[in-house]
């Protein structure tokens, strides 16, 4: 041992300028996967933080009728056996609020919350006065209410409102408010009180639409998900639902969980490429080391010894670098944090997010670090072995042993199990991780067979008689030539390039897609048949398109080919999924949004047949088929209509709205029903306040909802999301270049001594440059086509399979992919055997 | 004592087998200093390398004090190189990233001798290289380099020492210094010598001769090759 060590440490003297890239390809893996986990981790609080703000607790159970004793017992009985479980109930209701006074007739739609004292568990309201929140502000009749409250119906605070039989003080005004979730709608502005008061107000015992809420807060976080189970079970013939601050079905969760892989994979693919950096570096050393091997073992000294000097070495630099990697990251953290802190805090009156290293990054960091350099140092380093002292005694460089390699077939998959398992383990999953060492893989097999079809293809231009084509050509044919390797490492570094920026591409689309201008923020609902006219003449001074006015009613499933639907059997309610009341519409076209899928779309021709189109959830989830009989009660009245069509529609895209049953013109039209409208409002907020008061004045029982805010929030956190996706695509393709320009330069070694000869032998530098441009021209634009190919391919696989968004292909990235890999092939060629071109041959000859 | 019995060496060349040593019987008592001459391509160098153990005969076995080397792995040939055998090549080798001390060491260490450092600096003085120990290869003359070499080779004071052209890339005048050290071992610390050169000169200061030509044994001769 002494020995090795002592060894190591000698050549690590003398070979760490040659390694210096070693170095800096696992600091770059290193730090980039240290920065995006702690990144990650740290943002991963932020919004854990803003999940648990969005429900205002860990554990919710909600209902639309008051919990019955059953209920509260089982859920009484399950929680005592969590004694520091706490909860607080809420419960929320769209109703009146009235102005005092004889005279004043103006009433409001308003969001009524009743909340207790414990309410909420997470998440801070931001008060107007900017004094914190206390319950006590709800205490005899106190109310917080909403901005929008006062400016509509022109109160202050201080002043009185009534809901129901009781009369309100307004306290103080709310900015922004926990347990409201991002990317829903309100009826109106919120009116915060206390639950006993909501109950006072005597709404509750008519108002079947209220929804009451058991919130819990759970100080073990890893109960959080078997406790929901189990209340499900306990309350599965309640009419509840349980869920957790966990839960997925909201769109921004799915969109920052898949942000949340992003930024694992990206780490990842920033370690892959430092590996590729490591595999490219070892491999030149090995063979520049050969002859040192051949000497120790001539000396007497073991394979396993020799193997130890040079694996410790490696693993030292490793270690070195990964050290080096995580002070890269911390110095990057600092860079960026204020921006992503500030945004972060702005969102839904979120806690500070600290940007710091996080102490179980720094050792994944370290270990990834380790391991990824083992694994693509290893089959290189293997080659040490196949070193026979015996090439002493010949006259020239070590040539290896020929044959099938065993030890190193195995090798190759102990390092690609290897890698799955550490890019499943950092992507937090293990679909990610194989199709990632997958397109890797496939990649560098493509990489491999092209590089020895395009020996073949190229042989013919051997009898060339232009002296630097020849010499390119049999530069890149040669026995022992780098043809294969510069097309493996530089393909594979343009490969995650180009793939890095088209998934980049794909995911800020699909956000934006999202947040389309144009999306809707205002609703109208309730709007009468006989005032569509006037209200669209409303519209038309405030909001440059008019939007069309959608007729609604509400309908419920009674039967399906004659099966009835009932309402007793809870379950069956809840299998069928039917038994609910379910808006529908009428119309003869498609919308943007919508496609068919199965059957038939109906013509223009309105119908007296009652024909009705579903969406495509109906069909999967609850089995009804084109050519089914459905019966509707529409307001009391039957109606059986045959299923023509199905339709899949796009809920992220909003700006039509979207019914899950849609009716033929010719049946309803008759029947008594209402408009809606989506549309999109003014941007200044008083021309907002005018256009709804104009529209209330004329039209009392018109509701608008107003969705600006909300909207808005929603945006602030895309940004967010949009500007870490941007941050961190540009350090992998940073990382990615450094060590591409690694790569092609470490090559150079290998031709000193070549060109040392020619130099002797009367070529000029002119000559040599061109055989270079040539040579390394062609190389990289064989590199940049593969790279390109790999990255379409992996793309379309990530966003089909594991993103679920649309795939957009995008040919300006992947030719530009080409164009750029062949110039930085070329110039970083040429450009890094300048020293090479200017040395004078004979210190290369006797350098030996 | 090396004894080779039978000893041939036959490799493939283009799809055809090549015979570069024919069946051959030698022996070397310990403490003689043989020479090995020939034109090139003669096998000179095919016998060195399996008389080292560097590489396995075609046919015969190879006995070094009465173990034999053929039935040895890898691990126990580099165990006997590290005890028993010091090399000395044409081309030096020495190791370019260490210094001449180092490179002197490497042997040492390898072998697990305590005071490796005294040992090496012992050897540095009696091969004339005290004030150069921290130069590297690089920065020394060719007769410095194969200097190290020799002492490198006689850093475990190993009963055989095989030297392959030592001279051949040196100058008369160093070549015949660094046969002047080899008979020194030889006389001094009955170390067995055995030598490849083409030099007939160098040659005559041996005490037997083996010639080769063609993969065969020419002559033995005792004493002076050119009387």
């Amino acid at each position: 041992m002494n020995f090795v060590l002592r060894m190591t440490f000698r050549e690590l003297r003398a070979s760490w300028r040659r390694l210096v890239f070693f170095f800096l390809s696992v600091a770059v893996g290193v730090g980039g996967i240290v920065a995006l986990r702690s990144l990650i981790q740290n943002v991963g609080v932020a919004l854990t933080a803003e999940a648990r703000t969005l429900t205002a607790g860990d554990v919710y159970i909600r209902t639309r009728q008051p919990l019955t004793a059953d209920a509260r017992t089982a859920i009484a009985a399950r929680l005592s056996e969590l004694p520091s479980v706490e909860r607080t109930e809420t419960v929320d209701m769209t109703t009146m609020a009235r102005l005092l006074g004889e005279d004043d007739v103006r009433t409001k739609v308003v969001e009524l919350r009743g909340v207790q004292s414990g309410f909420p568990f997470y998440g801070r309201f931001n008060l107007e006065t900017g004094r914190p929140y206390s319950f006590d502000l709800l205490r005899d009749h106190g109310v917080l209410v909403g901005p929008e409250l006062l400016t509509q119906l022109g109160l202050s605070v201080g002043d009185q409102i009534a809901i129901g039989e009781i009369e309100f003080t307004i306290r103080d005004v709310i900015l922004s408010e926990p347990g409201r979730r991002l990317g829903g709608f309100s009826f109106g502005p919120r009116v915060l009180a206390s639950h006993d008061a909501v109950e006072e107000t005597g709404l509750l015992m008519f108002a079947s639409r209220a929804n009451r809420q058991l919130l819990l807060k759970v100080p073990d976080a890893v109960r959080v998900e078997s406790l929901v189970d189990q209340l499900r079970e306990d309350l599965a013939e309640a009419f509840v639902r349980v869920g957790s601050y966990r839960g997925t079905e909201n769109r921004i969760e799915r969109n920052l969980s898949r942000a949340e892989n992003y930024l694992s994979l990206v780490g990842f693919v920033v370690v892959i490429l430092g590996g590729v950096g490591v595999w490219s570096v070892t491999r030149v050393f090995v063979q520049q080391r050969l002859k040192s091997v051949a000497i120790l073992r001539c000396l007497g000294a073991t394979t396993g010894r020799v193997m130890g000097v040079y694996v410790l070495q490696m693993m030292l630099l490793a270690l070195g670098g990964s050290l080096f990697g995580i002070g890269v990251a911390r110095l990057a953290l600092w860079a960026v944090p204020d921006r992503l802190t500030d945004q972060a805090v702005t969102v839904a009156g979120l806690s500070a997010v600290s940007i710091s290293l996080t102490g179980s990054a720094i050792a994944q960091g370290l270990a990834v670090g380790l391991l990824v350099s083992l694994l693509f140092a290893l089959v290189p380093l293997l080659e040490i072995r196949r070193v026979k002292p015996l090439f002493l005694l010949r006259q020239e460089l070590p040539v290896l042993r020929a044959g099938v390699d065993w030890v190193r077939v195995g090798a190759m998959v102990v390092v690609g199990v290897g890698l799955v398992l550490v890019a499943s383990w950092q992507a937090a999953s293990a679909e990610i991780g194989f199709y990632v060492v997958g397109g890797f893989t496939l990649v560098s097999l493509a990489l491999y067979v092209i590089g020895r079809l395009l020996i073949l293809v190229i042989q013919p231009l051997q009898t060339t008689d232009w002296f630097p084509l020849r010499h390119a050509v049999l530069n890149l044919s040669r026995p022992g030539n780098q043809t294969r390797v510069i097309l493996m490492t530089v393909g594979l570094g343009s490969f995650f390039i180009i793939a890095v920026q088209s998934l980049q591409t794909n995911l800020l689309s699909n956000f934006t897609l999202e947040l389309r201008d144009g999306a809707p923020d205002m609703f109208l609902i309730d709007v009468q048949q006989d005032q569509v006219e006037e209200v669209q003449s409303v519209l038309e001074r405030w909001v440059s398109r008019v939007p069309e006015m959608i007729p609604v009613l509400r309908a419920r499933v009674t039967a399906v080919d004659g099966r009835e639907v009932q309402f007793d059997d809870i379950r069956s309610a809840r299998q069928a999924g039917l038994g609910r009341e379910y808006t529908i519409t009428y119309r003869s076209r498609l919308a943007e949004n919508e496609r068919v899928i199965d059957g038939e779309f109906w013509d223009e021709q309105p119908s007296l047949i009652p024909e009705v189109s579903i969406e495509q959830d109906l069909q999967e989830e609850r089995g009804l088929q084109v050519g089914d009989f459905i019966q509707f009660d529409v307001l009391g009245r039957s109606i059986e209509a045959r299923v023509t069509s199905v339709r899949a529609v796009d809920w992220d895209d909003s700006r039509s709205g979207g019914f899950m049953f849609l009716f033929r013109p010719g049946v309803l039209d008759d029947a008594p029903h209402s408009y809606v409208a989506f549309l999109q409002g003014p941007s200044e907020t008083e021309a907002r306040a005018r256009l709804q008061r104009d529209i209330v004045a004329a039209h009392g029982n018109v509701s608008i909802i107003d969705g600006f805010d909300v909207i808005q929030t929603f945006r602030r956190v895309l940004d967010y999301v949009v500007m870490a996706i941007n941050v961190v695509g540009a350090v992998a393709i940073f990382s990615g270049g450094l060590i591409l320009v690694g790569s092609i330069a470490m090559t150079k070694f290998q031709r000193l001594h070549e060109w040392a000869i020619f130099k002797t032998l009367g070529a000029n530098r002119r000559l040599l440059t061109t055989m270079l441009v040539l040579e390394y021209g062609v190389l990289g634009t064989l590199a940049g086509l593969v790279g390109s190919l790999g990255a379409l391919v992996l793309t379309w696989v990530l966003t089909q399979e594991v993103f679920e968004i649309a795939w957009l292909p995008s040919p300006g990235t992947n030719a530009l992919g080409v164009v750029v890999t062949a110039l930085v092939v070329g110039v970083v060629g040429v450009g890094s055997s300048i020293d090479v071109l200017r040395r004078k041959p004979m210190v290369t000859l006797r350098a030996e | 004592m090396i004894e080779l019995r039978s000893v041939s060496k036959t490799v493939m060349s283009g799809g055809e087998p090549l015979t570069i040593l024919h069946p051959l019987d030698l022996s070397v008592p310990s403490g003689q200093f043989l020479s090995v001459v020939g034109p090139s391509g003669s096998g000179k160098s095919t016998l060195l390398s399996l008389l080292a153990g560097l590489d396995t005969p075609s046919t015969g076995s190879v006995v070094i004090n009465g173990v034999d080397i053929t039935a040895l792995d890898e691990d126990r040939l580099a165990q006997l190189r590290s005890r028993s055998i010091g090399f000395i090549f044409q081309f030096f080798h020495l190791i370019p990233s260490l210094s001449a001390f180092e490179n002197i060491l490497v042997p040492l260490e390898i072998a697990g001798t305590k005071n490796a450092g005294e040992r090496a600096k012992v050897l540095l003085e009696k091969v004339g290289l005290t004030d150069r120990g921290h130069h590297y290869p690089s920065q020394l003359s060719g007769g410095e380099r194969q200097r190290v070499a020799i002492a490198r080779a006689l850093a475990n004071d190993p009963p055989i020492l095989l030297a392959d052209e030592p001279t051949g890339n040196l100058d008369s005048k160093n070549g015949r210094h660094v046969v002047e050290l080899l008979r020194e071992v030889n006389i001094r610390q009955g170390v067995t010598v055995v030598m490849v050169t083409h030099d007939a000169e160098l040659a005559d200061q041996s005490e037997v001769v083996l010639s080769m030509r063609d993969g065969r044994t020419d002559v033995i001769t005792d004493g002076k090759i050119s009387d």
